[in-house]
């Protein structure tokens, strides 16, 4: 008798417990099942913007759970552990308009996820205007400088016209990435040369980044055209360019039309652009015929028939009215 | 010993199933141990309502997702923004930078004014892709205005009809006995602004004004301030002692004031250089009444960038590139 009543007892205090560990297991699990399936299908586009309380009744049977959705803003985008990044190098030299490009530039990169830029002044040393502008965007960055050699026998300031401008910036940034990550580093990332009075879509950096070696794109207002573009055939291959001026160079392309994937530039480490003895509009094939070729490159933009970035140059701004000795107050920074 | 023991055993039954009871009273819903299998449903139900009349406070879980621009506040006033466009090579160009730039001001409203017998395709697909809330009107400046032929001698700034009927929709779409909390601001297409340019106008009373780089022939023009914080004067070359000595992008005007001056518009004609400004600003204030914004003007916040025409010799007599593909 007294083992019947000893068993019932155990199970009388067994079953319920069992029970209650369950359940208690099932409703920690429950909320993240819920959150990723919410994360799957929202698109930017569909925003109506705020607090948008999505209900899910995951099952007539379940504890029901109710999913908020808030749609927040930061300025940049959180960080992704899934999204290559994109190296943005942007050569940049003091002018009156320099603060001006580099804000509006900033402002285009702000939406970029996972985007770090590396800025790199022609000067002898990183200026208080930079490193503030920089520090105040919030952007991921780099803040690099070398100054290209000036030509003492040219009037004022002029840097030597044999070397083409940007061109010891954008090596000192290739460096840079080169001393930094590890050839075998496993961190995915695409290296795009961006100057800072072009224009740029959005929609440019998220057609990058899946570049697996070297991917290319129509770039507009270059080569004396409304834009100039690779020639794509049907088999999605480039085989030659659309342009006027020298079509038959090896990369018939603009600066601002294509982007190396990192491992590459890790991997061909001697790979840079040619300082001197450049033919006018052979620079970037002075880099990429180190890097591949005509065969291997990737057509983005729909098979290159979308112009997704603008080579804008911006008028010197007329600057008379300060006269010999300055009329605004030269602690006033523009 | 026995008592003890039985106590205990007591204890140990009564108290889970106590506490199974509580919660099977919260989620009156049958079997939770089928909660895993439920739960690998693809396809969510409609939710059915009643249940949350028969359930207690069900749990909340908080998801942020990014939002490009920035979510709409009922609590912030509305900056009101109006941009003349034309038609030319770089003005996709031109639209696409400015709409990043304003893609991460909140509460902003795009007036977008083409100057065009019609609204055109490249402008209204810009905007609907943008995500910008936005307003997309357009109005055709006479080519006799555009040639300077009128019989006055003068020539109509550019942007001025389109200007106009910028604050003829805002006039038309809000009434002044409710008028909206907010601001207007006249932006042109190629000029570069900051993202703190919009804080610093967003809380105008009246009309508020601040420096504008490269305009007047100087690094920048700036309005005088007084110790007081008042606007005296404009430290400008160019004819400082105009009534409002100030470029287009270096003010802003409150929405209640615009709709409380209905007859306050930017002079079509007979308007001298510079003048345009005051053509509007006469009418709807004075100059003690100005607020002087970014540290009583004594920073840049707003360029008077211009963009370079593009060299298109290359397309020669019959064009070169693909007409279709947009620019």
């Amino acid at each position: 008798m007294p083992k019947r009543r000893d068993i019932l007892a155990i199970v009388l205090i067994v079953l319920p417990w069992t029970l209650l560990i369950t359940v208690w297991h099932q409703s920690t699990i429950a909320p993240l099942l819920a959150v990723h399936k919410d994360d799957g299908g929202d698109s930017r586009r569909d925003l109506a913007a705020g607090l948008d309380s999505k209900e899910y009744c995951l099952s007539d049977r379940d504890i029901v759970e109710v999913v908020r959705t808030e749609y927040v803003y930061t300025r940049p985008p959180p960080w992704s552990d899934t999204l290559p990044t994109i190296h943005v190098i942007t050569p940049t030299y003091s002018r009156p308009v320099q603060k001006a490009e580099l804000t509006r530039l900033a402002n285009t990169l702000l939406h970029v996820p996972n985007l770090h830029w590396i800025l790199v002044e022609d000067s002898q040393r990183r200026t208080p205007l930079i490193t503030r502008l920089l520090r105040d965007t919030g952007l991921n960055y780099t803040h690099l400088n070398v100054e290209t050699p000036r030509n003492y026998k040219l009037r004022g300031d002029m840097r030597d016209p044999r070397i083409p401008r940007g061109t010891m910036q954008r090596n000192l940034a290739l460096r840079w990435l080169r001393e930094t990550f590890n050839r075998n580093n496993s961190q995915p990332g695409i290296v795009y040369f961006a100057d800072d009075d072009n224009t740029y879509s959005l929609e440019l950096f998220e057609e990058m980044r899946s570049t697996r070696k070297v991917s290319v794109w129509p770039v507009a207002f270059v080569g004396g055209l409304r834009y100039e573009s690779p020639k794509v055939n049907a088999a999605g291959k480039v085989y030659g360019w659309k342009t006027v001026f020298d079509p038959h160079r090896p990369f018939a392309i603009d600066m601002a039309g294509f982007a190396v994937n990192l491992r590459l530039i890790l991997q061909r480490s001697q790979a840079y652009f040619k300082l001197r003895g450049v033919k006018g509009g052979y620079q970037e094939s002075s880099l990429l015929r180190e890097l591949v070729t005509l065969n291997d490159l990737e057509p983005k933009a729909a098979n290159c028939t979308k112009i997704l970035v603008w080579h804008t140059r911006t008028e010197k701004p007329v600057l008379v009215n300060e006269g010999k000795k300055g009329f605004t107050d030269p602690n006033v920074e523009i | 010993m026995l008592r003890r023991r039985n106590l205990l055993t007591t204890l140990l039954i009564a108290l889970p199933w106590a506490l199974l009871l509580t919660l099977w009273h919260q989620y009156p819903t049958t079997p939770l141990l089928n909660g895993t299998s439920a739960l690998r449903d693809e396809g969510l139900p409609s939710c059915v309502r009643q249940q949350q009349s028969i359930r207690a406070t069900p749990k909340v879980i908080q998801n942020y997702v990014y939002s490009r621009p920035p979510p709409w506040s009922d609590s912030l006033p509305t900056i009101f923004v109006i941009t003349p466009t034309y038609t030319r090579p770089v003005q996709k160009a031109e639209l696409t930078r400015l709409a990043n730039t304003f893609l991460h001001v909140q509460n902003l409203h795009w007036v977008v004014v083409e100057d065009s017998p019609r609204r055109t395709n490249l402008v209204s697909n810009l905007l609907e892709k943008a995500g910008l809330n936005f307003t997309h009107l357009n109005v055709e400046t006479p080519k006799s205005l555009k040639l300077g032929l009128s019989w006055i001698p003068s020539h109509t700034p550019r942007g001025t009809l389109q200007r106009n009927l910028g604050l003829h929709w805002l006039r038309d779409s809000f009434s002044n006995t409710a008028p909206p909390e907010g601001v207007v601001y006249f932006a042109d297409d190629d000029n570069t602004y900051s993202l703190e340019l919009f804080e610093e106008m967003r809380y105008t009373r009246r009309v508020s004004v601040w420096p504008v780089a490269f305009v007047g022939g100087l690094r920048y023009e700036s309005p005088k301030v007084s110790p007081a914080g008042k606007v005296v004067g404009w430290k400008t070359v160019f004819d400082p002692n105009r009534p409002f000595a100030i470029d287009m992008a270096g003010f802003a005007i409150s929405i209640k004031l615009i709709l409380e001056k209905p007859q306050a518009s930017f002079k079509l004609e007979g308007v001298k250089g510079g003048y345009q400004e005051t053509s509007l600003l006469k009418d709807l204030v004075t100059m003690d009444g100005l607020e002087p914004k970014a540290a009583n003007c004594t920073k840049v916040l707003v360029w008077h960038t211009r963009t370079e025409r593009p060299t298109l010799v290359n397309e020669g007599k019959r064009g070169f590139t693909d007409p279709r593909v947009e620019v």
